[in-house]
């Protein structure tokens, strides 16, 4: 595996490059946020950031995407099968718990029996590039109770790990080997591992939120019938905000839009916090009260995905916690769970 | 790669409505390419979602069986935004189906074994699917004595009359057809479904029961059958949810870890036993 150093002050320059040459996804100050956003001439690539109020998965699994058009017919609809062109991109500047929710989705997207060809397309097509935390950037982080650290690097092709005057550049795949012209460079040796390894022992520390995430598989096992679960809901106002900021949240809804003699299916992102989610035609609703919903949530995130794929369906980016409107924390609820 | 979201065109060359409430309607879907159809390699229990063009999808199981080749047909109530819209359409009409998708009848387990088929209302479809496969001349000799106890509230309300008429005649099928209340030309049973199968009373020796109706009719017969000694490995029956991708990923159907379009629909009690009761 490749390692090279490159100057600082020299990678906003070479994102920029990048995006001249291609398609560049990076994030960008938009107002009071950070964003990922398709980076155009004129934009500054952000290289010290805390993390994006964005998770990036969208430029896998975006908002709305079209799954198929159709047109109109005499006889009733011919449908013209459309597969979203997918482009080669880079996406710049991810964080290693956004990077570590790719490795999540995969699992789900991208399957031996159903694989989704939206998303492996575009996955196929798109290189990471991951900026390790060297100072994890909030009170909420918590990466490390679940699987994750600040300067791991499961899912991405490249990762920069600042070392203070100069970056660290791993190729990681061969994807990310490709784009070793950007990150011309003095080449690393073993020295550059051991530095990367202090760094990483005091980023983590530097982590204090701690919960029992993979310790609660055989509790939740065990109480889904608990009482526990008649107390998180209560403040819950159903809005959303947990489910579409987070990184590994992948519920979505087919629907059909027709204009004219057109049409086209599209699919949206959905949430489990919706009653209508759930409701069945006859007016059955299997998740009936908000109560239901935030079981499945928690139960999904830390039970259903790991009985499924061996992992939890959580990164520890702690969007979900800070942009609550009415402050429900997952930790306290992984945390009490942990206590029943 | 293949695109398990694209439907498959299909035209629909034949609608049946079923009932006198003309609520429920047949469609019989014929593939409009040929190599279509011999990719649609389906099983009894199995379901599709049906396309209609600026409507959307509707999860339906499948009534025809895999032993009817030129055709497949769907058995539909009206109900919301895409059934109703496919009430309205005429013979000739094009439109898309994607599947087959999920689990089926365990037919292997099924064979060697007397079947007895328990079935409610209009939830009679993929039942009747089963059925048929079963009775196919190439497919009887591998399964045992078949007992059908089938019923609807009112005579108008039994789904595919002509069909349940040749099964009487046969000899091979044990068939109680009967209804909760009959009116003046009814000559058949009356009765509950729970009691009808008290009477009827198949062994449970080498024996499986598959079951499906409304939730009602599902609480009261199973009892019965555990009276009988049938054990809950052997009882099976189909679990219906709000589905739209159909293949485990959309995340709206999953009881417990399990998904019903792909894990299910079809599971046996002891299976449903392990499951949380989300449904």
């Amino acid at each position: 595996m490749e390692k090279r150093y490159i100057k600082k002050d020299s990678l906003n320059g070479r994102v920029k490059k990048m995006a001249e040459a291609g398609l560049v996804y990076a994030p960008v100050k938009d107002g009071d946020n950070v964003l990922f956003q398709v980076l155009t001439p004129g934009m500054e690539p952000l290289t010290a950031y805390a993390n994006s109020k964005n998770a990036p998965k969208n430029f896998f699994f975006p908002h709305t995407e079209k799954l198929m058009k159709y047109t109109r017919t005499e006889k009733g609809m011919a449908f013209s099968g459309e597969l979203a062109e997918a482009r080669d991109a880079v996406l710049f500047g991810v964080r290693p718990c956004d990077a570590r929710s790719f490795v999540l989705l995969d699992m789900l997207f991208d399957q031996e029996k159903y694989r989704d060809p939206y998303y492996v397309a575009r996955r196929e097509k798109t290189t990471v590039i991951c900026l390790a935390c060297i100072h994890p950037p909030y009170t909420s982080c918590f990466c490390t109770s679940v699987d994750g650290g600040p300067t791991d690097a499961a899912g991405a092709d490249i990762l920069l790990t600042d070392l203070g005057e100069r970056y660290l550049v791993e190729f990681l795949t061969p994807k990310g080997e490709k784009l070793e012209a950007h990150f011309a460079g003095e080449k690393a040796g073993d020295e550059a591992d051991a530095q990367k390894q202090a760094i990483t022992a005091q980023a983590e520390q530097e982590i204090t939120s701690r919960i029992p995430a993979k310790e609660i598989k055989p509790i939740l096992d065990a109480n889904f019938e608990h009482p526990f679960w008649n107390t998180i809901h209560q403040k819950c106002l159903a809005c959303g905000t947990c489910t579409y900021l987070c990184p590994t949240c992948h519920c979505f809804d087919i629907s059909d839009e027709q204009k004219g003699d057109d049409g086209i299916r599209l699919r949206n992102w959905d949430s489990c916090m919706f009653p209508l989610f759930t409701l069945e035609t006859s007016g059955h609703n299997p998740r009936p009260t908000q109560k239901e919903r935030w079981r499945q949530r928690a139960m999904h995130k830390f039970k259903y995905y790991v009985d499924n794929f061996s992992a939890i369906a959580c990164v520890g980016c702690g969007r979900c916690v800070m942009y609550c409107p009415v402050n429900i924390d997952i930790r306290k609820i992984v945390t009490d769970i942990s206590k029943l | 790669m293949q695109n398990p979201y694209l439907p498959i065109p299909v035209v629909v060359s034949k609608i049946i409505t079923e009932v006198e409430t003309k609520d429920i309607k047949t469609f019989r879907l014929e593939f409009l390419n040929k190599e279509d159809e011999a990719n649609f390699k389906y099983l009894p229990g199995q379901f599709a979602e049906l396309s209609l063009y600026g409507k959307g999808e509707s999860p339906i199981g499948i009534a025809s069986s895999p032993t009817q080749p030129g055709y497949i047909e769907f058995t539909v109530q009206k109900a919301g935004v895409v059934t109703s819209s496919l009430h309205e359409i005429e013979e000739g009409t094009h439109m898309g189906v994607r599947g087959p998708l999920g689990n089926s009848w365990p037919i292997e387990y099924l064979e060697g074994k007397n079947i007895v088929v328990v079935g409610g209302g209009f939830a009679f479809t993929t039942l009747r699917s089963l059925i048929n496969y079963m009775i196919h001349d190439d497919n009887r000799k591998r399964f045992g004595s078949i007992t059908v106890i089938y019923g609807a509230r009112t005579p108008g309300l039994l789904i595919y009359k002509d069909e349940l008429a040749e099964w009487q005649k046969r000899s091979d099928i044990n068939l109680n057809v009967t209804v909760d209340k009959g009116d003046a030309s009814w000559k058949g049973r009356e009765g509950f479904v729970p009691t009808v199968c008290k009477e009827v009373a198949p062994s449970s020796e080498n024996a499986v029961t598959v079951i499906c109706g409304p939730p009602v009719m599902i609480r009261f017969t199973l009892p019965v059958f555990f009276d009988l000694g049938f054990s809950k490995e052997n009882i099976v029956t189909s679990l219906e949810m709000r589905m739209k991708c159909g293949i485990g990923k959309c995340g709206r159907c999953n009881v417990g870890s399990k998904y019903v379009c792909k894990d299910g629909p079809v599971f046996t009690l002891a299976e449903l036993d392990k499951l949380t009761k989300e449904y």
